[in-house]
Parts: C-alpha cells; structure tokens; sequence
C-alpha cells in the first residue's frame, strides 16, 4: 500500500537539543495512525513540517508522494489541518470563519457543514469570541473535515471537548477511515489513541522511540496480580520464576507483575492455601508512562554523527 | 465579583518573595513595559516638536518687528483654526508660538495615548487571558486596577518631562527663557489631561464588551468633548459647557507664555476628573464579569445557525479582508470627507487672509498656485489626507503583525493557497481600501470646493488621489519588510517613518537642510501634486520602494516559518 506520509532523516533542530532529529516515519495510506509523546517531544514540530508551517534543518517529508517543502499547495489540497491551537478569528460568526476558511479552500460543501455543525452541536450563529475553549475545538474540527481530503492531520484534536462530543469525533474518524481517508492524529491521550488508531510512533524529545501496531504494544503489557494467604507466603518460589517481576510482600499478601502465562505461578501458588487471589490488566496509560519512566534519556545525534 | 483575601496561614507563592507590595510593583512593572513603546513614540513627539517649533521661530521672525508682524498675524489667522486648536496667545513670543504649535498639539496627543492605553490595556489583557491569569493571583481587582492606573501615570510623567526638557531646548532655541515654576506648571496641566483621558477609557471599558467597543465608545465621548471645546471657542454661549471638557481645562493653562497663567483650578479639575472615573471604573470593574460589560443583558434566544454564511464577499479574495474591516473603514471614511469638508469650507476666508499677509505667501507660493484658496486645498487638505492614508497604512501593519501572531496567518497558509498570495492579497487589500478613502475624500473635495469659489483641476485632483493610494503603499510596503522579520516592531518603525517624515518638510526649509534629506520624506516624495503637478523624482522613489519592498516581504514569506 501506498505510504501517506513518508519522511526521511527529518530534522527540526531549535538548539539546546530542542527540536525533532532525524524522524524517519512511514504511515500506509488509509490507516489511523496515533502520534504520541509528552508535551515538548515534537509531536506539533513534525506537524508544522509536514504542512510547511515551519521548514527542517535537514530531512524531508512527502504526503502521498508529493514533497512538503518543494510543493506545499499540492500537499495541503490533499490534506484536512486542525492546528494544537486554535487562531483568534475575534469578533467573527462561526458561520464567516466557515465561508472565510472555504473560500481559500475555494469551496464549501453546505450539506458537509451543516451535518458537522449537527453532529458536533455547534452553533454557527455565534461570534467566536463568544465561543468555549470546547466550542472553538468544535470549529477547528468543522473546518478540518469540512472538505473531502486524503490525509486528516490532527494536532490534539479531543483536548477540551467533553465526553459526548468525543464519542462524535470518534466516529468521524471511523467514517473516515471507511471512505479511505488516513488519519494522523497526534496526542497524549493514550486512550484516544487506542480507541481509534491502529499504529502508533512514540516520540520522546525529539526522537522516534517506538513505531509498532497496537496489538504489538500490548504485547508490552503486563498483569498486576494480588494474593491474599491464610499463612506463609512462599515468597522465594515466587520470585525464583521467569516472567515474574515486583513482588512485594506484606505481611501475607502477596503483589507481583506478571509477564506471559500464568501456569507457572499458579503452580507455585497452590503450594500455600491461597484466600484470595485477583489479577488486573493495566492499561495502555500504565504501560506508556512505565516506559516513558524507565526508557532511558538518549540525548539527540548531533548533525552526522552515525549511530 | 472580587477576589477573596487570603486566610493569614494560607502560603502564598507568588507574593512570597516582597509580600503584597512586591505583588503591587510587579503589576506596576508589567504594566509600564506594555506602555513602552507609546511612552517612546509620545517622548519622541514630545521632545522634537516643542524644539523644533522654537528653533523654527527664530528663523521665521528673527527680528523685534519681524516677530510683532509675524504676532499680528498669526492671531489673524488664528480664528481659521479655532475648530481645531485653541486661538493663539501672544504669537509674538517664542513661547506664545511654542503653546500655540507646539504645546496644545502634544495635549491632543497624551489624551489620545491615554485613551488608547486605557482600553487597550485592560479588554486586550481580557480577550486575551491574562487578566484570568492575574486574577487567580491573589491580588483584588481594585488593586490590580489601580496599579494600571499607576503605571500609566509614572509613563505619562515620564513623556511630560521630556516634553518639558523639549520646550525648554526649544525656548532656548529661539533665545527665550522660561522660569523652571511655569515649566512645571505647563506640564502637570498636560499631564492631568493625560490622566483625565485615562480616567475615562477606564470608564469606557467598564461599560463595553470589547476592546475594539470600548475604544469606539471613549472614542466618540473624548470626540464629543473635543467637539465641545472647538464649538465654544467659536460660540462664547456655549463656554459654560466647555467646562467639562478636559481639553478646554488643559488649554486654559499658559503658564510659559509671557503674560499667561496657571490655571489652576482647571489643573485640579483634570485630577478630579481622573481620580473619580479611576475609582468609579474600580468599583464597575469589581461588579462585572470578565469579557463583559458592567451593564451587560442576557444573550438573547436566538435561533441556531447549522450553515456557513452565503454572503458572497466572505470568500471573494480581497473584499473579504475589506468586508472583515468594515466598520474600521467606514470610521476612517467618516474622518477623510470630515476632513475634506472642513478644510474645503474654510479655504476661502483662509485663502483671504493668507493673500493679505505678506509672512504666509511663501505658503501658497510654494504649493505652487498664485490663488492662496487653491492652495489652502492642494496643501492643507492634502497634506491632512497624506497623514489619513499614513496612519491607515499603520493599523493595517498592526493587523497583519495580529494575523501572523494570532494563527490566522497559519490557518491561511494551511490551506491549498501560495505564500505570496497572502502579501499581494494584503498590498491590494490595502490599496484598493486607501484608494477608496482618497476618492471619497477628493469626490467630496470636488463637489464643495465651488461653492467656496475654489477651482480644482480634475486632472490633478485625479493623479493627486492616485498618488495617495501609492504612498499607502509605499508605507505598507516598509510594514511589511519590518513584519517578516520584526514583527514586535513594526508598528513603531513605521510609525517613526511617519512622524520623521511628516516633520523633515516642516523644518528642511527653516534649516537650510540639502534636498537628500528631502527626499527622506515619504510625505515629501508625494509632493503637492494638485497645484505643482507629480513630483517625478519622488515618484520613482516610491515606485522603488514599493516593488523592492513588496518584493522583499513575498520573498521572506515563501521562506519564513509560521506558528514555531
């Protein structure tokens, strides 16, 4: 399949090792793809380089083949742009930041709009500086899907809307991922991400950790299990086992994560009279900040520097 | 609503360090950075135009009898000028001429400034958060109002004082004296009506919603009041009313000229004025809810909107950045054929009087006419109009540095649209709404100058409105060069290019300075082009300056990085 987005060696560097270095990221046409990392990793940067908001150091980046820096007008045809922030359009209506926006575009599709406007239950009546932190998020979004385009690119699209109005944009998403539509949605919202998407890249200060499925990242995922013993804890059977890590005991109850089948500690287990015993799965949240925690900090390549 | 003092074992992080006091001074530092770019621009104007005006008079009546003849009849002509500046006192001294050109000039001025800064400051910190910010702080609004209040005054004593050192540099200039008392006196008089005029943007803002609201709505009350003091000094019934106009109690003071007088129960009333609108506007800000007015009336139900707008000139490149502007334009139409009225009403008993005075005909002669009415329009007015499309030219550098800033400039570029299509839709946006002003401007110029016996060449009249629209975008092409790389700046470089150019024509004569300098005048290299024809050279000055200009800002913006 083709790729949407393709970018090479692409580097942003702002100095003091702040900026992006050396993305080298594919995202397959018709795909959700999730970009996520704390505030400050580059997600917004490599956005703005992709819409030639801002140009790299080095590198270089096509959407659907066609280069970002050399031709911007023909990437942004293709392309529907929510921006992390939203611009102050002041006194204006709703309505004329629509028309305005749809007249650079140079046009509107009235039955698109309005459908957006119902499902997202924003009034276009009201001057925008009358409008919610929620609301503007609203328009942002109108005026993303507003247009038929091959590549959604979404900087934090959720941040400020409330619960009901997520469940709606979900379902944009899922409508248009159905029409073919690839999504590249940035946040650090892990369960966004992993509602809707089907990869992810991890980005930490301003470098490509991890780029995998979902379901491979779950892979990543562990079992909390807790145990509670009428006597002796056979702690040292326990901690003796592969695949078994943090086991803690107290007095006699028993907490330990568990990596794989359960077999082999169920076996150790039985040895003692166990009173009861519960197993939870973290969720992805739990299992990024982990590895965002226990990831060690690798400073950025300085410019030629082989790795 | 006000926020609530804290408990006395609740930490407070922000005051820790110089307690409530340290808070004060923090907001007072704040407030005095916003002012500093207006606090420059007003010293600068406050400096070199007393200075300028006293030097000019010693080269204009350098003579006991030259000086009494030049008395005689500027107070002659004083009476023309009495809707805009108060009549002249003792125009045979330095210092009568100083107070009269210089002085009320710079009263105008502060007021102006004060006006600005009040409703800036306070609804632009609303519209823009940070008034949220300051308030979560825990320092009370009345607190947080006053120490605007302070910062502006610490500013405007600033720009005072160094409108006195400009006074007194230009008394000595023209080899008069001034005793240091009257000085100071002359200066705590334009200082209160700086604070007068604050006092009542702060009220202004109080009772609108908007910054832009607030603006218009101080605006057309400081208008009424100027209006009022104008209408007064032609109409003495109505001089009791003038006493509410803080114009008219500024202008009563004269304390430098020889002969004239402190007023200074006037003095006092601009303090009043001041300090009762500061503490009304203290209480109304303590009541209101933030982005709101004071009087503020439930949202009407209204019904909800689904669609975007239909209106066709929302989309039409260029009428709808004209359509955006609408109401801003429609103000500055208002002030171009206001204007173009006025002067073209009073060119012929002006033209009169200037034939008769041997001392004005380098005036008229210079413009280039042997009718001195002729010239009355083809200079005054079009110099005014020059000084319209300049400031316009300002505000729309202004606007662009807030698109860039606000991300609309990223949102337009986002868009499947060239970068150098949002610079040429701003140059022509820019002509085509200074054109607009210029024409309406000469149209009406052209329908009532007969009626004053004034004949006007069409021809002219055509090429000098033309002109006009040039110059707008010769100063938009210099805020645009600025913008790419400075925006933070732009506004106050171009607004030196203003007040430098429109001053070097004024003096260049008096001084002997060479033609070079001339030319470093955008003013200047418009010409006089009714009455003299187009000044060629400054033609293709402007032309230059223009095509590299422009040139240089689609350049930067195919390569400059938005939103980083």
């Amino acid at each position: 399949m083709a790729n949407a987005i393709r970018t090479e060696g692409l580097t942003k560097d702002y100095g003091e090792a702040r900026g992006l270095f050396e993305l080298g990221l594919e995202v397959a046409a018709g795909e959700v793809f999730g970009y996520l990392g704390p505030n400050g990793a580059g997600k917004t940067t490599t956005i703005r380089l992709l819409m030639d908001l801002i140009r790299p150091t080095r590198g270089r980046a096509e959407v659907f083949g066609v280069d970002c820096q050399a031709h911007p007008v023909d990437v942004k045809r293709l392309v529907g742009y929510l921006p992390g922030e939203m611009p102050q359009w002041g006194g204006l209506h709703g309505r004329d930041v629509v028309a305005y926006v749809g007249g650079l575009r140079g046009h509107i599709d009235p039955g698109r709009v309005t459908g957006l406007a119902e499902r997202l239950e924003l009034d276009l009546g009201r001057r925008y500086r009358e409008y919610s932190s929620g609301n503007k998020r609203k328009l942002g979004l109108l005026l993303a899907f507003m247009h038929p385009s091959r590549l959604l690119v979404l900087d934090e699209p959720t941040s400020g809307l409330d619960p009901l109005i997520q469940q709606e944009f979900y379902r944009l998403v899922e409508e248009a991922r159905g029409e073919g539509t690839t999504v590249f949605l940035s946040s650090h919202v892990l369960s966004e991400v992993e509602r809707v998407c089907e990869r992810v890249g991890i980005l930490r200060r301003g470098q490509l950790v991890q780029v995998a499925r979902l379901d491979e990242l779950h892979h990543l995922r562990y079992h909390r299990l807790e145990a509670d013993f009428v006597g002796e804890v056979p702690v040292d059977a326990v901690r003796a086992l592969d695949g078994v890590e943090q086991v803690t005991v107290e007095d006699h109850h028993l907490s330990c994560a568990v990596r794989g089948g359960f077999g082999p500690l169920l076996q150790v287990l039985g040895k003692g009279q166990v009173l009861n015993l519960v197993t939870h799965e973290p969720s992805l949240e739990e299992v990024f900040l982990a590895y965002f925690r226990d990831a060690p900090e690798k400073p950025p390549a300085p410019p030629g520097a082989v790795a | 609503m006000t926020a609530a003092a804290p408990a006395s074992d609740t930490p407070v992080p922000a005051m820790a360090a110089g307690g409530e006091r340290g808070g004060v001074m923090t907001m007072v530092r704040y407030a005095l950075r916003t002012h500093r770019w207006a606090f420059a621009g007003v010293s600068l104007i406050g400096f070199i135009g007393p200075y300028a005006t006293g030097a000019s008079y010693a080269k204009l009546a350098a003579t006991a009898a030259a000086r009494a003849a030049f008395g005689r009849q500027t107070t002659a002509f004083g009476p023309q000028l009495a809707y805009l500046v108060p009549l002249p006192f003792r125009p045979d001294t330095v210092a009568g001429y100083l107070w009269w050109k210089g002085l009320t000039w710079m009263s105008l001025l502060v007021a102006v400034w004060g006006l600005a800064a009040a409703t800036g400051l306070m609804r632009n910190e609303e519209e823009r958060g940070l008034m949220e910010t300051w308030l979560s702080t825990p320092f009370s609004r009345v607190r947080l109002l006053l120490s605007r209040a302070g910062a502006f005054a610490i500013a405007a004593l600033g720009a005072v004082l160094i409108t006195a050192l400009g006074t007194a540099a230009g008394l000595a200039a023209g080899k008069a004296s001034v005793a240091f008392p009257a000085l100071a006196e002359q200066g705590v008089s334009i200082l209160g009506i700086a604070l007068a005029s604050f006092g009542i943007g702060l009220a202004a803002a109080q009772l609108a919603s908007t910054r832009r609201s607030a603006l218009a709505l101080g605006g057309v009350v400081m208008l009424a009041l100027y209006a009022l003091d104008a209408l007064a000094r032609v109409n003495p019934g109505l001089d009791g009313w003038a006493a509410i106009s803080p114009f008219h109690l500024a202008d009563l003071t004269t304390a430098i000229v020889p002969g004239g007088q402190f007023a200074g129960a006037a003095t006092l009333a601009l303090f009043g004025i001041a300090v009762v609108l500061i503490a009304l506007s203290a209480l109304g800000f303590r009541r209101r809810d933030l982005l709101a007015s004071l009087f503020g009336h439930r949202a009407r139900q209204t019904a909800v909107v689904r669609s975007a707008s239909t209106f066709p000139l929302v989309r039409i490149p260029v009428l709808r950045s004209l359509w955006q502007q609408r109401i801003g334009l429609a103000g500055w139409v208002i002030g171009s054929v206001a204007g173009a009225a006025f002067i073209v009403s009073i060119a012929r008993s002006t033209g009169k009087l200037l034939q008769s005075a041997s001392g004005f005909k380098n005036y008229f002669t210079e413009a280039g006419t042997s009718s001195a009415t002729t010239a009355v329009v083809a200079s005054v007015w079009l110099s005014i109009a020059a000084l319209i499309i300049a400031a316009y030219a300002i505000t729309q550098t202004s606007h662009w540095a807030s698109e860039d800033a606000g991300g609309r400039l990223e949102m337009q570029i986002a868009q499947p649209l060239a970068r150098w299509r949002v610079v040429v839709e701003r140059a022509v946006t820019l002509v085509v709404a200074a054109l607009f002003m210029a024409a309406v401007g000469s149209l009406v110029t052209a329908a009532i100058a007969p009626s004053q016996g004034v004949h006007l060449d069409s021809g002219g009249l055509v090429t000098a409105t033309a002109l006009l629209a040039l110059l707008a975008l010769t100063f938009g092409a210099v805020g645009a060069v600025v913008i790419s790389r400075l925006p933070r700046i732009a506004v106050p470089a171009l607004a030196v290019v203003a007040v430098v150019g429109f001053y070097i024509p004024l003096f260049a004569p008096l001084f002997k300075w060479p033609g070079w300098v001339l030319d470093l005048s955008l003013f200047h290299l418009y010409g006089t082009p009714l009455t003299t024809g187009v000044y060629w050279t400054g033609l293709w000055v402007m032309v230059a300056v223009v095509v590299v200009g422009w040139g240089v800002a689609v350049a930067a913006m195919r390569v400059r990085e938005v939103g980083s």
